[in-house]
């Protein structure tokens, strides 16, 4: 069934949308992140412009973090005051990432710094998922635990708060810090950014895994939303029709993923998703690298 | 369609022969309106007219050209940044890119026109005036000319205008779902040993109608609104899924 996009200007099959949001949508529900680090690669893919595709990609993580979010603060799982000052920081972020975005889009090289951005950073992550994950597992065998709480200069920094929930007691630059770099990326890549903040939460700042998935999603509900709002008013890009064909499929996906991911372990889950990281990395990295067909490509002015 | 396009003909031909003395061309299209709504997989008008003197052979013979609205495009080149990694280098900005041009002739136009009537009257791609500023290079010409017929959106020639009778003439103009609405104007020329010797011009709009026009519209006048409306939409259903799955 063709569905002709308003926005992206273009008619796409209904079905294949859903069926991509369904994909997207299992995967982020077995691996608790919101899935737009696969989802902008993909809609790219089917030809979607890529100022629509990141935009509509942090419309759609929105809707897809929202039903997350609401199963973990009823559980109490969200450490409000942490999600806040990332939240702070993640506006900061996000404005300065759309204005970076805009930049790109008049010099052309959108497409470039998406790809790049993609590489650098799921590469990264995906890695760094995947050596911790194997280490973890061969630690369980050998049974040794590792220090719980370590000090860094992190501790040294000024302006310490008390964040009950997390039990920590560190100051509120390092969680800003962060907050801002994911915010940025996420008005980049157009993505949530839950797959960069999970870990970052974890080993930087050390908080406990029960509430980082819950404050995860509640710093990503509101940068994705901050980021639509802001492409919709300053790009023009937010295509509502292919978000909502998207979430069709993506939420039911999640419902699927997350009952199936209660029977996996934690480093396996952790393994699996850093290698799928890494997959969707090397991929872009081959489409940089490799000769393109068309050496010409046509666009709009700006 | 085929028999309205009959009727039409007919009527079309009666009418013609009425007014045959003082008018040596008369052309229409079958709509005037083409209505893009969420459903759009893109749609087909034909260009059908009749002529005083017989078309043909060794008669007159007929051109048909559409021209949709322009728009500034930019061309880029892709180079390997030391010999690795491929990013858009060079590029050339061309005002006034007509989004979808089609020239259609009962013979191909450069075979019935002489040349510098053909490039005055910009029929056929290699006479589209294209001025462009930045990259020199005429490859990037090459390449916009290569693109817009790939997309399907810029045609000569590849069906000619057929001819019914002696005297009746249509061609069908495809519009694939990527036109960009718009005005289009379509000229019927008619012409008579190497000469034009009568032109009529006609309209046609493409407009988005119903839900895809008003989201497109909202998000350009309202942009504040329409994002407002887009987290809305995107949390609700959100968390629609969650109630409705926690049931289920």
């Amino acid at each position: 069934m063709q569905v002709y996009l308003p926005i992206a200007e273009m008619s796409v099959d209904a079905f294949l949308l859903m069926a991509i949001g369904f994909g997207v949508g299992w995967l982020s529900g077995l691996f608790g992140v919101g899935g737009g680090f696969l989802l902008t690669p993909l809609l790219l893919l089917i030809g979607i412009p890529s100022p629509v595709a990141v935009a509509s990609g942090a419309n759609q993580t929105l809707g897809a973090s929202v039903s997350g979010l609401i199963a973990q603060w009823r559980r109490g799982n969200v450490d409000a005051k942490m999600g806040a000052v990332l939240l702070v920081g993640g506006f900061a972020g996000s404005v300065l990432g759309v204005q970076l975005f805009a930049l790109l889009r008049r010099i052309g090289q959108v497409d470039l710094a998406v790809s790049v951005f993609y590489v650098v950073v799921l590469g990264t992550v995906g890695g760094l998922m995947v050596m911790e994950s194997v280490r973890a597992i061969r630690r369980r065998r050998s049974a040794t635990r590792r220090k719980l709480h370590a000090h860094t200069w992190m501790h040294g920094l000024p302006l310490k708060t008390r964040f009950r929930k997390s039990r920590l007691y560190i100051s509120v630059i390092p969680p800003f810090l962060i907050g801002a770099g994911i915010g940025l990326l996420s008005a980049v890549m157009g993505v949530g950014g839950g797959f960069m903040l999970v870990p970052a939460m974890i080993y930087l700042l050390g908080m406990p895994t029960s509430v980082v998935i819950g404050t995860s999603l509640f710093q990503v509900v509101f940068v994705a939303a901050n980021v639509t709002l802001l492409a919709a008013v300053q790009l023009g890009t937010v295509d509502v029709l292919l978000t909502l064909l998207l979430l069709v499929g993506g939420v039911a996906g999640a419902q699927f993923g997350a009952s199936m991911g209660t029977r996996l372990r934690g480093e396996e889950t952790r393994a699996l998703l850093g290698l799928l990281v890494l997959g969707v990395a090397l991929s872009l990295l081959w489409g940089l690298l490799r000769r393109p067909e068309n050496l010409f490509s046509a666009g709009p002015a700006w | 369609m085929r028999r309205i396009l009959a009727g039409a003909l007919l009527g079309l031909a009666l009418a013609g022969a009425a007014r045959a003395q003082e008018q040596p061309l008369v052309a229409a299209l079958s709509r005037t309106d083409i209505e893009v709504t969420t459903g759009f997989t893109g749609a087909s008008l034909v260009v059908f007219g009749s002529t005083e003197q017989p078309i043909g052979p060794g008669g007159d013979e007929v051109i048909v050209v559409a021209r949709g609205p322009t728009r500034p495009v930019v061309v880029r080149r892709k180079v390997a940044v030391a010999g690795l990694i491929w990013v858009n280098g060079p590029s050339a900005r061309f005002a006034g890119v007509p989004g979808y041009y089609v020239l259609a002739g009962t013979r191909p136009a450069w075979q019935i026109l002489p040349e510098d009537q053909r490039q005055r009257h910009a029929l056929g791609l290699d006479a589209l005036p294209l001025a462009s500023t930045g990259a020199r290079s005429p490859a990037f010409r090459r390449a916009l000319l290569e693109l817009e017929r790939d997309s399907g959106l810029w045609i000569e020639d590849s069906t000619p205008v057929e001819i019914a009778g002696s005297r009746l003439f249509f061609v069908r103009l495809p519009l694939p779902a990527e036109v960009p609405t718009g005005d289009y104007r379509v000229e019927v020329l008619l012409v008579r040993s190497r000469q034009i010797i009568a032109r009529e011009d006609l309209l046609f709009r493409v407009d988005r109608v119903g839900a895809a026009d008003r989201i497109a519209t909202v998000a350009q006048v309202q942009p504040l609104l329409y994002g407002l409306a887009c987290i809305a939409v995107a949390a609700l259903a959100g968390w629609l899924g969650s109630v409705l799955f926690r049931r289920g």
